[in-house]
């Protein structure tokens, strides 16, 4: 386990592609990991105290992250806890382990991410699980869990996997969806425009289209696009 | 910095000069090649070439890379955007996957050992912001051609059958634009776009104005020989991208057969491989590439570059707005459509070359079929990037072209309908590394008209690549993978004499020079004064407000003819 603390608060965010995988390399190596701080490529050894603890494939990153971007990107394997909040990209592309976040997420939480499990207890910003711009495909396996609230445009694109949301989110929930489970157990605004498959249930209200058909337990649609994907009460 | 420069010892191949494998030194002052003589007394650098490969750098005549369709190419694709090349230090970002942006375009060529670059199609009312892109490309030299197949001053005169006046135009609008010679896409057919249409066949008429693609092409020949520009007219054929379009193709190169010159060819037909489907629709869709490469060989005065398709990400942007329409019709991809005035327009479409893909994997075979059943003297290696693919991958096409194994190789990879569909399973031609030299260097300058490039004789422009490749110890049949790696990261490149990469690392930014033609002494102006004074009079821009002063470019490099 190796244990991550900022030395300072930093003016500009970081670009550090943080990965449990750091874990099994020696202390020195890994306070000579190459991120960026602005447009300046430092070692990570500059900008964090980096301490050992025991062999386990664990990064715990203690402090403010929030500034941080790109953590946990494509890993695989393992594990991250972060004791704070953490920047944008967090978990992008991810195909295995597991992120737990004790603060909040920002944007792009689990984008297109692949497998695995990312926990957050606070609340959790826009565009989680969704495709990066330009990308056909958002998150297509895996689950994402936020204990808070979420913003706008969650799941957009979004393959397959879960997105469980315990408390509120915005709008723009499943745009563009193609498969997967979109759970929201408060209320949220427009869901599943441009939807072609998969399933989004919501606990509170929320707002509809009106290319979407009701049927027995549910509605589904979007008709706009031939889409086959239901909507229902949680 | 200037050095006076000794390159010892290399293995010297310049196609022009006839200088086939020589060991011999190679000297430079002031940004130019000269006699060992000229060096007495100077603080000369010597780099020590021995066994190396030494060409003159690659000269690219036909890739896209400014303008506004390169811009709004980027801004279709920002996941292109994700692939960071080059991170600031003493030089500038560089990014991209394919659709490169302007700094990178600069340092990709420059490691590969191209030091000449030509923007081949230039909206003319864009042609400030095409120089404005060109002139954040470091390292190169460049030039861009307007376009004029489908400008209504060119339909009007070809219709009215008014030479002086054509002419007078193509001066003043190559002037005005800054540009280097005329470009033709889809003569008629852009301008049938705009009332939904396309033309059909050479004979088609173009609406609202009494003229045929046939008779544009012919006027705009007949107009540039007798202005005598550096370059020929610069066709992208009608009905690009369509099966049985060969026929159309055959028939406007025959068209060059009743001109002359005795310096260069009349009429350089461009990115051919989309102009050589035989077959009536995509499902009985086959190669005519060997007819094509039969007509040009019998041809002294036509030449063509290959349009070569590589296998991944690519981005299709042309002139060609109907084609575009099509191929975002056939691949449901997104698509951009511009428009420029009464100029012309353009459309753009991300693509993906899959090997699996039938027709996909028959566009690489036509346009390896072209590069090697062409006469080497009249082929150029292109991937009309971002077309047919990145111009990073040019040593690819190269060890292709050169060895058989590896097409064999390549070819148990792509879809078999290759296999029935066209004749290069069954091509065992193997150019030589010095007909591939003279493919990326010598024969690209002569076409464009340009003496001092693509060799290395006395005089020549300082431009060199040094290869880590002894070409008297390789066998380019089955060491293709060395040939495909050598010619990826020169080992020195030397642009102007000065040295601005070093084994694929950046050691220099350089600003090369923007070339452009001046041919408005040969024309009588005047002739055309009420004209444009009529016609600006409905414009979104004013005459007076139309078109590039000289000032405003970075490095111009004037020809007067
Ligand atoms: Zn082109």
């Amino acid at each position: 386990m190796i244990i991550i603390k900022p030395k300072a608060e930093f003016v500009v965010t970081v670009e550090a592609e943080l990965t449990p995988d750091l874990a099994e390399k020696d202390i020195e190596e890994v306070k000579k990991f190459k991120v960026y701080y602005g447009k300046d490529l430092v070692e990570l050894g500059e900008l964090f105290e980096v301490v050992r603890e025991g062999d386990d494939k664990k990064l715990v990153l203690e402090g403010d992250f929030s500034k941080v971007k790109w953590i946990g990107c494509r890993m695989a394997e393992g594990e991250i806890v972060v004791k704070g909040s953490v920047g944008a990209n967090c978990g992008a592309y991810m195909a295995g382990g597991r992120i737990v976040i004790e603060g909040d997420a920002d944007d792009w939480l689990g984008a297109e991410m692949k497998d695995g499990e990312i926990t957050v207890m606070g609340n959790a910003g826009n565009l989680v699980g969704c495709a990066y711009y330009g990308n056909a495909t958002g998150m297509n396996g895996g689950k994402i869990t936020i204990e808070g609230n979420a913003g706008n445009y969650i799941g957009e694109k979004m393959a397959g996997g879960e997105i469980e949301i315990k408390g509120n989110a915005g709008d723009f929930i499943g745009t563009e969806m193609k498969g997967g489970v979109i759970k929201i157990h408060g209320s949220c605004g427009f869901v599943g425009g441009d939807m072609k498959a998969g399933e989004i249930r919501i606990g509170g209200d929320f707002e509809l289209m009106p290319t979407f058909v009701k049927g027995e337990d549910g509605w589904s649609g979007d008709m706009n696009v031939k889409g086959e994907g239901v909507v229902k009460k949680l | 910095m200037h050095h006076a420069l000794h390159i010892k010892n290399g293995i010297v191949i310049d196609p022009k000069n006839g200088v086939k494998a020589e060991k011999m030194d190679i000297f430079v002052k002031n940004g130019k090649i000269v006699e060992e003589s000229e060096l007495k007394g100077e603080d000369v650098k010597v780099i020590d070439a021995t066994n190396k490969l030494v060409v003159a750098g690659g000269v690219d005549m036909h890739a896209h890379i400014a303008g506004s369709k390169m811009n709004t190419g980027r801004t279709m694709r920002p996941e292109e955007m994700r692939v960071v090349r080059n991170i600031a230090n003493k030089f500038r970002a560089a990014i991209g996957r394919v659709l490169l942006t302007s700094p990178a375009i600069g340092y990709e060529y420059t490691k590969m050992g191209y030091t000449s670059v030509f923007e081949a199609a230039q909206p003319p009312i864009g042609a400030l912001h095409t120089h404005e892109e060109l002139d954040a490309i470091p390292m190169l030299d460049k030039a861009a051609l307007p376009v004029f197949g489908n400008w209504h001053f060119v339909l009007k005169y070809v219709a009215e059958k008014e030479m002086e006046k054509l002419k007078a135009f193509i001066a003043w609008a190559i002037e005005r634009t800054k540009g280097f010679g005329v470009k033709v896409v889809n003569p008629g057919g852009v301008e049938a776009w705009m009332y939904g249409g396309n033309v059909s066949s050479l004979d088609d008429q173009v609406p609202g104005f009494n003229v045929t693609p046939r008779e544009i092409i012919l006027s705009l020949i007949q107009a540039t020989e007798e202005l005598k520009l550096n370059h020929s007219v610069h066709l992208h054929c009608n009905r690009l991208g369509v099966p049985g379009n060969y026929e159309t193709t055959i028939e406007s190169i025959r068209l060059a057969s009743k001109f002359s010159n005795d310096a260069r060819q009349v009429l350089h037909v461009t990115h051919v491989q989309f102009n050589s489907y035989a077959g009536d629709s995509w499902r009985t869709v086959a190669s005519g590439a060997e007819e094509i490469a039969k007509t040009v060989n019998a041809m002294d005065n036509v030449t063509i570059d290959m349009g070569q398709p590589i296998f991944g990400h690519a981005t299709a942007m042309t002139g060609d707005a109907p084609f575009q329409f099509t191929l975002h019709r056939l691949t449901g991809s997104r698509w951009s459509n511009k428009d420029s005035e009464v100029e012309g327009g353009a459309g753009i479409v991300p693509i993906a070359y899959l090997p699996k893909n039938p027709v996909h994997a028959l566009q690489w075979a036509i346009g390896m079929e072209l590069g090697l059943l062409t006469d080497s003297d009249k082929v150029v290696l292109t991937t009309d990037y971002p077309n047919g693919g990145p111009f990073t991958e040019y040593p690819y096409i190269m060890a292709m072209l050169m060895s058989r194994k590896m097409r064999e190789g390549e070819l148990e990879k792509v879809s078999p309908f290759v296999q029935k569909a066209s004749n290069l399973p069954a091509i065992d031609v193997e150019k030589t590394l010095e007909e591939v030299i003279h493919m990326t260097r010598s024969l690209p300058a002569r076409i464009l008209g340009l003496p001092n490039k693509g060799h290395l004789g006395i005089g020549a422009d300082a431009d060199i690549a040094i290869y880590d490749l002894d070409p008297l110890n390789v066998d380019t049949s089955n060491d293709f993978e060395k040939i495909y790696k050598t010619f990826k990261t020169a080992v020195y490149t030397i642009k102007d004499g000065i040295i601005v990469a070093k084994d694929g690392n950046l050691v220099e930014e350089y600003w090369g020079k923007t070339y452009w033609v001046d041919a408005t002494g040969r024309v009588d102006l005047e002739a055309i004064k009420a004209d444009l004074e009529d016609y600006f009079r409905y414009y979104s821009v004013e005459l007076q407000n139309y078109g590039v002063e000289e000032s405003w470019l970075k490095k111009p490099e004037r020809i007067v003819i």
